[in-house]
């Protein structure tokens, strides 16, 4: 997978926004969106909120989480702690990015959440990267690594699992037979 | 908290102190940055002469500070526990100071170890005075005494018992601050209960006492003027009282608004001003105190009421920013004046310097002053202070009275005029509008004067960005215009500002000046219309187009308006509220073509002691207003016009502070669209606040229990509903669809609570039930008693139903006497509605018979209530249907409505009632009322959701005529037979008990054919056992038949109704007319271009027709 399935998947995340149009429900495979009433907030999926965003239908409110203070609060916490927090969003990457990118006009200190989101981001994947580097160096069989998100998992994931391949590859033919010394030695 | 002293000729300034250990100096009353002098944790006295400034501070210390710039200057001296009192005395040498350890030390202020004790009170002492000739030294303690002491040798004078004992300062009744006359301290004026008892020097008796009726509570303080002449007195529930002590006579009552506890008393050295102290920490003036021209109190009673005004309506709110000064007491309720019960436990000590040489000023914990002054007269005093004029003292809380004084209900200033939806005036960043259609904001800060607009809806129209130069301060905004309105300037005139965007010429503006001295206080768009309402009492009403319409004068002063359609909302003062509460009434008007007057003046109720926040109305129409308690209410029409509370936003509030701002109401769905305001009653601008939607709840008992609920639940419906017969009463259009549903979830509900009840043994209460059903629900009701075995009831539900059968019978008649175009409406209601009697029971009774057929299988445990309500409820579905039904069965079959009456009524009774249950007929019903809604959009050029019907008088037929031909005329290229559909659909679906309807009516010519011929096809057609089928077929052997033939059918089917009354005959004409036409297309035509009456010999040929529009698909 790559991030932009993984984004892509995160657009169906449900996000509130304003409207200044007004339309009946629609009826969409995925479920019934609206009605939308002018003026009215109504939750919809990412990619719709974006969509309506570019034609200037609608002004979009940001997730509750997406607030400096609980975001530095939630900074700090990820800091302090060893293992990985949880996130507000399983997704919050994809829809800070999005949102952000789209319609930081309606968020307000849109910078300020974005250096925080990267802050964040920043210390997962070096925890990531942490844990990784002990678990190769252990050579423990397995991990486990709670909260993490999908967008967390693929930025390594492919990797590591290559990686670990690659390794087990090197170490098995390594297994030098008894009689013949490596060049090393 | 606090207190001080002014010298004049020194610095001219007010110092006080307060508990939180600040002494603040005041270079004016309306100094709103006192310097601050911090002299320990807290202050319980202060004393200021010759530059030093003495204060009694919590450490127990008595210390001394340079004045004015505050530097400490030693410690003078000290007890075991703080000092509740200091003074100086006449020439500032020494001081005196009292403390809660008993003892009072007088102290040299050069020399501090010159210091004499006396000792001999028994508990805390209260307060302190010196002899003005340094002599005597009068204390006053808690424990009852006042002592005056020869201070030379330190020994009592004297011992007089007169206060109540109590154990500490903080429980002391009174804090009894006595005082020696000046000039010669002839005599000591000592505060006892409610009387201030005068003692004279040497002899010690009690020359004299002052007391006035008016004094209800213990006086806590009293001072003598500068000149030894008068004599101040204040009370603990803050009553301030001046007597000329040698006439006794009073000369002065003032009492203190919120009647806080006077702690602190000092009069002007010079002129006639009392400055004073509250227990609350507010500090107030009072001015022309016995000035000989004595108008101290004319104005001051009006100014107060003004003022005052601003502060409870302005002034409320936390986040008020601004040049406000809000009144921010905390009411608790407190009745020591020296120490507070709040945790701020402040302790007020008045310390005075020689009477001559100080006033006093309080102030606020948090420095939030609250200054007070009766401003009359300031002229007087400029030489002396600064500045008197205090203009932006917003508050006067004393309410000065020269004569009696009154003591009973208040008056409740009245409350400003105001836009629903908009944030107090003040604000630089303001909402002047939030709407259903869209917000105005307003931005009035240094660089920008501006007003913004925008739209929830952009089709409506774009953002618009004005500039503000006028200084508009009201708006309101519609589908079609902006109207702004300004107050009137020294040059300019209060203005009119009309946007009118949707016009459709190039001028979009117009401003209408108003006349002199008339200024614009609300203002409000209806539909084609604007009104303003101004300060002259006139109601002036513009169409949207700029053109002067009606004026007419208003009972009294505006409050607030709203407009929507053609109703006009008013509300306004109908005079004083008392004690808190507001006294408004409301006036609804109708500006449309019959211009009427719907509320006359009625009062408007209010919660107790609220004021009014939103008046408005829902989205359907219907008036609706919202107080300060958060209390939505609406009108309630079907109740003779009364007014409902339908949701307590408060309910909805997680913090005591919290409120909802409301901006729209909807009745279908229902929501309550608000803002929700964190600690405030209205959102700020930025950060944009997002909409929140609450529901409505009606304040039924019990809503916790089932019952409860229910019956909430029923009366909401209705109320929520009754919007649909006020928009058909008014020829307005509105889904039909809402109006079944709504009959539908009332109907569900009502059989819910019968089963409860039923359940509980209620029978009486059943039967009450059931009263409020419709036919065909009593019906089912009716056989779920039979069901259940609850024979009697049974019985009576029966006989109510015939009783309502009557009922419905009678008033049908009379309404088929009436000739108006709302009848045209509700015809196809009433007709069914009344026809229905008769069929009703026989059907019932056939029903039952089957029913319980069928039921006694799985009637096994009929006691299992869930087991029990299924099949109920499935048949509560048909029934409540079967209003629709009927329509529906009618409108999908074109008008077919005949063949289920012959079939019911004569031999297969089981197939009309199976049909009836059939789920087909749910169908049925969806398609057509889809159908029927469609074709009445495609009836009309446009369609929003409420769009006056063109009306169709009798009188007017002719050009009603024209007007379907025409449309008729473009319809003939489509099919005929659609243009019929709206006809039928509209003029039938609305009735409600469709089987019954036929037993009524005259036969058409091809029912009777039918019957006659029924037979013949089921043997031709074995297999038909639906009925549609059977009148299918018949139909197409009908149309198979020669034009004479069924001619001959008609009229043979006519002959039996022609006698129906004058009217049908002289509509015979036309109707004969048409037959001659032979063409039943043509036929369907003049069907049209008849009214919708529905009189048998229409009903036969739009039988007819029907039928043919059946061919035509």
């Amino acid at each position: 997978m790559d991030a932009a399935e993984v984004e892509f998947l995160a657009e169906k995340e449900l996000v509130t926004i304003i409207p200044n149009f007004s339309l009946d429900k629609i009826y969409l495979i995925g479920g019934d969106l609206g009605p939308f009433t002018p003026g009215l907030p109504v939750d919809v999926p990412l990619w719709l909120a974006i969509n309506l965003k570019q034609r200037q239908k609608c002004r979009l409110t940001p997730p509750e989480w997406m607030d400096v203070e609980k975001l530095e609060k939630i900074r700090d916490h990820e800091r302090k702690e060893e293992t990985f927090t949880p996130m507000p969003s399983p997704c919050y990457m994809e829809l800070t990015k999005l949102l952000l990118n789209h319609a930081s006009d309606n968020i307000p200190k849109a910078d300020e959440i974005r250096t925080l989101i990267k802050d964040v981001w920043d210390t997962r994947i070096a925890k990531l990267r942490v844990s990784a580097d002990s678990f190769v160096r252990q050579q423990e069989a397995h991990a486990q690594l709670d909260n993490l998100t999908l967008m967390e998992i693929n930025t390594s994931g492919a990797f590591l699992t290559q990686a670990l391949n690659q390794m087990y590859k090197l170490r098995t033919n390594l297994q030098p037979p008894e009689s013949a010394p490596s060049q090393d030695f | 908290m606090l207190f001080l002293s002014r010298r004049a000729g020194f610095s001219r300034c007010i110092v006080t102190c307060g508990s939180d250990g600040d002494v603040r100096i005041w270079e004016d009353l309306d100094d709103d940055d006192p310097k601050s002098i911090n002299v320990g944790e807290k202050a319980y006295s202060c004393a200021l002469k010759n530059g030093k400034l003495v204060t009694a501070v919590s450490n127990n210390t008595i210390q001394v500070h340079t004045f004015p710039e505050g530097v400490p200057d030693g410690i003078l001296t000290r007890f075991t526990t703080n000092a509740n009192h200091v003074v100086f005395n006449g020439d500032g040498a020494k001081i005196a100071a009292g403390s809660s350890d008993f003892l009072v030390k007088v102290v040299d202020v050069m020399d501090c170890s010159q210091q004499k004790t006396f000792r001999g009170h028994e508990a805390p002492i209260l307060s302190l005075s010196f002899d003005p000739k340094d002599i005597f030294l009068a204390s006053a303690s808690c424990d009852g005494s006042v002592k005056v002491w020869q201070i030379s040798d330190q020994t009592c004078a004297i011992s007089l018992p007169l206060l109540q004992k109590c154990n500490d300062v903080i429980n002391a009744k009174s804090i009894c601050r006595l005082a020696w006359q000046p000039k010669g301290g002839k005599l000591l004026a000592v505060p006892v209960e409610k009387s201030v008892k005068l003692y004279r020097r040497e002899t010690w008796n009690n020359q004299f006492d002052l007391s006035d009726n008016f004094i209800s509570q213990a006086l806590n303080i009293v001072t003598w003027s500068p000149c030894g002449q008068y004599l101040a007195a204040g009370s603990i529930n803050g009553l301030i009282i001046v007597w000329n002590v040698e006439t006794k006579g009073c000369m002065e009552r003032v009492k203190h608004e919120k009647g806080y506890a006077i702690c602190g008393l000092a009069w002007h050295p010079t002129c006639g001003r009392i400055a004073y102290t509250d227990a609350e920490g507010n500090l107030g003036l009072l001015e022309n105190v016995c000035e000989p021209s004595g108008k101290s109190s004319s104005s001051k009673v009006s100014s107060r009421v003004e003022k005052d005004y601003s502060d409870l309506f302005d002034g409320d709110d936390t986040n008020n920013a601004g040049d406000f000064l809000s009144d921010n007491a905390v009411e608790t309720p407190f009745s020591k004046r020296i120490i507070n019960d709040d945790e701020e436990d402040d302790d007020l000590m008045l310390a005075s310097g020689c009477p001559r040489q100080r006033s006093h000023i309080l102030e606020d914990d948090e420095n939030s002053v609250d200054v007070t002054m009766l401003k009359t007269g300031s002229n007087l005093l400029k030489e002396e202070e600064e500045d008197d004029q205090a203009d932006n003292i917003h508050n006067l809380p004393l309410v000065t009275s020269q004569r009696p004084f009154y003591d009973g209900p208040m008056p409740t200033p009245r409350q400003k005029p105001f836009q629903s939806g908009s944030t107090p005036v003040h604000l630089t960043h303001r909402f002047m509008v939030w709407n259903s259609v869209g917000i105005i904001r307003c931005y009035n800060d240094e660089q920008d004067n501006a007003i913004d607009v925008e739209f929830h809806d952009t089709s409506i129209h774009h953002a618009t960005h004005l500039s503000n130069t006028l200084n508009y301060t009201v708006a309101d905004l519609s589908h079609e215009a902006i109207l702004l309105a300004c107050e009137s300037t020294d040059e300019l005139a209060s203005k009119l500002h009309c946007l009118h965007f949707s016009s459709w010429d190039s001028s979009k503006e117009w401003i209408v000046d108003m006349p002199q001295n008339e200024d614009i206080e609300a203002i409000c768009l209806g539909l084609g219309w604007a009104a303003a309402a101004t300060s002259a009492l006139l109601l002036r009403l513009f169409t949207i187009g700029g053109v002067q319409k009606e004026v007419f004068s208003l009972p009294g002063p505006v409050v607030s308006m709203a407009g929507y359609g053609e109703q006009l909302f008013i509300v306004y003062h109908r005079g004083t509220g008392f004690d808190g509460d507001q006294c408004l009434g409301v006036q609804l008007l109708e500006l449309g073509k019959k211009k009427k007057q719907i509320l006359h003046g009625d009062p408007l109720p209010l919660t107790r002691k609220s004021y009014l926040v939103w008046v408005g109305f829902s989205a359907e129409g219907t008036p609706c207003y919202v107080d300060s308690e958060g209390i939505v209410r609406m009108l309630n029409r079907g109740l003779g016009n009364t007014w409902t509370p339908v949701c307590n936003t408060r309910e909805h509030c997680k913090g005591k502070s919290d409120h909802y701002w409301v901006v729209g109401i909807h009745e279908n769905p229902q929501q309550l669209r608000c803002i929700p305001c964190k600690g405030s009653r209205f959102p700020p601008t930025l950060p944009r606040p997002a909409i929140a939607i609450l529901s409505f709840k009606l304040p039924y008992c019990q809503t916790a229990t089932e019952k409860g609920q229910m019956e909430e639940q029923y009366w909401r419906s209705v109320i929520f509903h009754s919007h649909l017969d006020y928009l058909a009463k008014n020829g307005y259009e509105y889904e039909e669809g809402t109006k079944n549903q709504a009959i539908k979830e009332q109907q569900e509900l009502l059989m819910k609570m019968l089963a409860l009840s039923c359940k509980l043994e209620r029978e009486f209460r059943c039967v009450e039930l059931a009263d409020l059903m419709t036919q065909n629900a009593v019906n089912l009701a009716i056989k779920y008693a039979s069901r259940s075995r609850r024979l009697i009831l049974a019985q009576r539900l029966s006989e109510l139903a015939v009783e309502k059968a009557a009922e419905l019978a009678a008033t049908r008649v009379e309404e088929e006497e009436e000739d108006d175009f709302r009848k045209e409406l509700n015809a196809g209601y009433s007709n069914t509605a009344t026809e229905w009697s008769q069929p009703t029971l026989r059907n019932k009774d056939e029903e039952d018979e089957e029913d319980t057929g069928e039921a006694d299988d799985k009637e096994e445990k009929p006691e299992i209530h869930k087991h029990e309500q299924n099949p109920f409820f499935k048949n509560a579905n048909s029934s409540d249907v079967a209003a629709i039904k009927s329509g529906a069965v009618i409108s999908s079959s074109q008008g077919r409505v005949n063949p289920f009456k012959v079939s019911a009524n004569s031999k297969e009774p089981a197939i009309s009632v199976n049909s009836a249950r059939s789920s087909n007929i749910l169908d049925n019903m969806n398609k057509s009322s889809k159908k029927s809604a469609l074709s009445r959009a495609t009836n009309n050029e446009n369609s929003p959701v409420i769009k006056p019907l063109v009306p169709k008088p009798k009188s007017k037929q002719a050009s009603a005529a024209s007007y379907f031909q025409k449309r008729i005329s473009q319809a003939d290229k489509n099919e005929d037979a659609n243009e019929e559909n709206p006809k039928n659909s509209s003029s039938e679906t609305p009735v409600l008990c469709p089987q019954n309807t036929e037993s009524q009516r005259p036969k058409t010519g091809f029912q009777m054919w039918l019957e006659e011929n029924r037979s013949n096809i089921l043997s031709d057609n074995p297999d038909f056992s639906d009925e549609a089928d059977i009148i299918k077929e018949g139909m197409i052997r009908f149309r198979g038949l020669s034009p004479e033939e069924r001619k001959a059918w008609t009229t043979k089917a006519k002959g039996g109704t022609t006698s129906d009354g004058a009217e049908a005959k002289k509509r015979k004409r036309v109707v004969d007319e048409s037959h001659e036409t032979e063409n039943q297309k043509e036929k369907a035509k003049e069907n049209l271009n008849l009214p919708k009456k529905q009189k048998p010999l229409d009903l036969s040929t739009n039988q007819k027709l029907s039928a043919f529009a059946f061919k035509q698909e």
